[in-house]
């Protein structure tokens, strides 16, 4: 079993906007997977229909060899899924270390992953006693992933994590989200064709709600026609 | 130091407006005698109490989950009858208190249902309707088997006196409790079998309906048995002992009595609130309006019902014997001759004020202000209602039962509503029209305060106490006005008004209340 999670023609409703219309990713165990494609193309809500957040209506979910599709989302993340949103989510009113804190699943969790988490960043230590809406963007940005990582998870769903980052701040995510990698796998949405082409080693493109086109990163970058007609990149 | 004025410096609006307040609470002092301002403050720090034990449950359930519960004055009301009931009707409690045990005994089969359904796998052919059916049969049988058990307060001839005084006779010795009713042994068994059944089969159709959307199997351990089996136990030996226990409780007196009655309201409102939201709230999360009819609804049944069981009288409820005594020793100079005399008033600045109303009811409201308080900041728990507040689809994302959280902030709600009624009963009497007055207070003391904060409430209800008993005091004594000859004396429908009028004052001034999030 070399893929830890297999999205088979999923189909989700939110209201009565048919926003997924058959996606199907899969995602290898151990590697960075990237969901691709413009904005408003269902990447976000493939994310979230993994965790059960918009639950689908037809189609499957299979995690680690069992369906979870249906289930509710604190019992899929309870699996071992870890989710990193787009609007980070940081709690305001806890302070950075009740903010990790609340992520534990069992007591000492943030105890036994802190020297990974303040390995990768540094920063999170100094400003542990902050609350939330004292960090900066970047600092949410990586207290957000460093939340996702206290828990014992398999599998990380990062949703734009470069979005609005400066410069120098993208190039340390990235090089953060690397380090992770080599321990859990990764289902990545990033709109920076740029970054998502350095991190991920396999591809998924989204448009219109359907996947249309999946396969490794070294061949689409050969590919230049499909990049720019999905992507609007080169 | 320049923390102090850097929080200043940043909430100017919030100082200014505070500042301005505390200026028109002190020149108060100027048209009445310092002793009438001191007792009116410490009224109003009474009423505040109260009102606060309504709006910090209303305010973490309308935090949490959106929900305004505007069942949540008849809620209040309702812990006021139930700690009157356990007061001064000690019988009544304990006959409930064995079908209760057997009740729940029963409810405790679920786990052992749960494996043993998923073993044999009939959870899946059982379909939509069977769990249901088992469900409603389970509770027919349950009322079945009360209705055949022994429950002297089902015998609305008991009282040859009136419930109004009922208490205070007893209290004072001029009335017994009723005798108990008497079954034979044959009724009462088959009674007990029925509400233990009942109990099981309500759990087994809860089972039922769960087992089939749930993947894998609980595990379960035969320890699970022992908890429904000593309830049993003691059910029966409740029985048993029934008169025994009830004389006992009798001869403890009031002040004992009236700590049960706290514990029984509190724990049964909370169980109420548990109920409520798990069973009728839940499918309703996504439909504000219907919520609302919801609560609204279930305010005016729960008062109908309240009707129907205790009458529509006003009830007194005895001060407990702690702060009763008018004899030696009384009125006490210090609070600690008080406590020892057991007083109902003590002297204080050349006033006489009421243990009880004065003192006892504000400083539990400040206990549960700490308590709360200290639960929200310090405990996982509070933790997560504190982030749910803000993103309740995150919280679930990390793998946390969001919805059991829910559950729980609503009995905890409830049960400060409960116990809110419970401290009210005995100084303001027990009547079903109490909840009305205390459910718009809250409500103003919330929108005051900044409807989700929890300090909010705390201040809201301050002002909206003091600014009520200020009002009921220049009514006595009447207001001088710059302009016109005669004093002012507001009226009583001004009360809750000068409220509103204060609501609207500083929702103009700050929209988002005093400790609201700008949205």
């Amino acid at each position: 079993m070399s893929n830890l999670l297999e999205v088979r023609d999923v189909h989700t409703f939110i209201g009565q906007f048919h926003i997924l219309q058959g996606v199907t990713v899969t995602v290898p165990k151990g590697a960075i997977t990237t969901l691709l494609g413009r904005n408003g193309a269902g990447k976000t809500t493939t994310l979230k229909t993994i965790l059960g957040l918009t639950p689908p209506r037809t189609g499957q979910v299979i995690f680690d060899g069992r369906e979870i599709q249906g289930q509710r989302t604190f019992e899929i993340a309870a699996l071992g899924i870890g989710f990193v949103p787009d609007y980070r989510a940081i709690f305001r009113d806890l302070s950075v270390e009740e903010n990790l804190r609340i992520a534990e699943r069992k007591p000492g969790d943030l105890e036994r992953k802190a020297d990974l988490i303040f390995g990768l960043f540094p920063d999170l230590k100094r400003l542990i006693k902050l609350r939330g809406t004292q960090l900066s963007g970047g600092q949410q940005q990586m207290l957000a992933i460093a939340r996702a990582l206290v828990a014992d998870n398999k599998l990380l769903l990062i949703d734009e994590p470069t979005e609005g980052l400066a410069p120098v701040l993208i190039e340390q995510m990235m090089q953060a989200i690397l380090q992770l990698a080599a321990e859990t796998t990764v289902l990545l949405v990033e709109q920076n064709f740029h970054v998502a082409s350095q991190l991920a080693k396999h591809y998924v493109i989204i448009e219109e709600g359907r996947s249309v086109q999946s396969g490794v990163m070294a061949d689409l970058l050969k590919d230049t026609a499909t990049v720019r007609r999905y992507l609007g990149a080169a | 130091m320049t923390g102090i004025t850097n929080l200043l410096r940043k909430n100017r609006t919030q100082s200014i407006t505070l500042a301005a307040l505390v200026v028109l609470f002190l020149l108060a002092l100027q048209g009445m005698e310092p002793s009438d301002w001191i007792i009116t403050v410490l009224r109003g720090l009474s009423v505040a109490a109260v009102t606060f034990l309504v709006a910090s449950g209303f305010s973490l359930i309308f935090g949490l989950m959106d929900v305004l519960n505007l069942a949540h004055g008849t809620l209040f009301m309702i812990g006021a009858y139930l700690g009157w009931t356990a007061y001064v009707r000690p019988d009544t409690l304990l006959d409930l208190a064995t079908p209760f045990a057997l009740f729940i005994a029963g409810l405790m089969l679920a786990p052992l249902w749960d494996a043993g359904l998923s073993r044999a796998r009939v959870a899946m052919r059982a379909g939509r309707v069977l769990p249901w059916l088992i469900l409603a049969l389970g509770l027919g049988v349950l009322a079945f088997g009360l209705v055949r058990y022994p429950i002297t307060a089902w015998d609305a001839s008991v009282y040859d006196k009136s419930p109004v005084v009922f208490g205070v006779q007893l209290d004072l010795g001029q009335t017994d409790l009723p005798a108990p009713l008497t079954a034979d042994r044959a009724q009462v068994i088959l009674a007990m079998m029925s509400v233990f059944a009942g109990g099981a089969l309500v759990a087994l159709g809860l089972a039922l309906n769960a087992a089939r959307q749930r993947l894998a199997a609980p595990r379960v351990t035969w320890r699970a048995l022992w908890l429904p089996l000593s309830l049993i136990v003691v059910g029966v030996l409740v029985y048993a002992l029934n008169d025994a226990l009830t004389a006992g409780v009798v001869a403890a007196g009031t002040t004992w009595r009236f700590c049960i009655a706290v514990i029984v309201a509190t724990l049964a409102g909370a169980g109420l609130g548990a109920l409520m939201e798990s069973t009728l709230i839940r499918p309703l999360y996504a439909r504000p309006i219907y919520q609302l009819m919801l609560t609204l609804g279930l305010g005016v049944i729960g008062r109908e019902v309240v009707i129907a069981l205790w009458g529509r009288t006003q009830m007194q409820m005895p001060k407990p014997a702690l702060f009763n005594a008018m004899g030696k020793g009384c009125p006490a100079e210090t609070l600690w001759d008080a406590l020892i005399n057991q007083c109902a008033t003590i002297n204080f600045m050349g006033t006489r004020i009421r243990t009880y109303n004065e003192i006892f009811i504000f400083v539990v409201g400040v206990i549960v202000l700490i308590v709360v308080w200290m639960l929200l900041q310090r405990t996982r728990i509070g933790m997560i209602i504190r982030a749910g507040v803000q993103d309740r689809a995150m919280v679930e994302a990390l793998g946390i039962n969001v919805r059991q959280v829910f559950t729980f902030v609503f009995a905890l709600g409830v049960g400060l509503a409960a116990l809110g009624g419970v401290l009210a009963g005995p100084s303001m009497g027990v009547s079903d029209d109490m909840g009305e007055s205390l459910l718009l207070a809250g409500l103003i003391a919330l929108a005051i305060g900044g409807l989700t904060s929890f300090p909010g409430a705390a201040a809201g209800s301050l002002l909206v106490g003091l600014l009520q008993q200020f009002i009921v005091k220049y009514g006595q004594i009447g207001i001088a006005l710059p302009f016109g000859a005669q004093p002012f004396k507001p009226t009583p429908p001004l009360v809750p008004a000068s409220t509103l009028l204060l609501m609207v004052i500083i929702l103009l001034v700050m929209p988002n209340g005093l400790f609201g999030r700008r949205e």
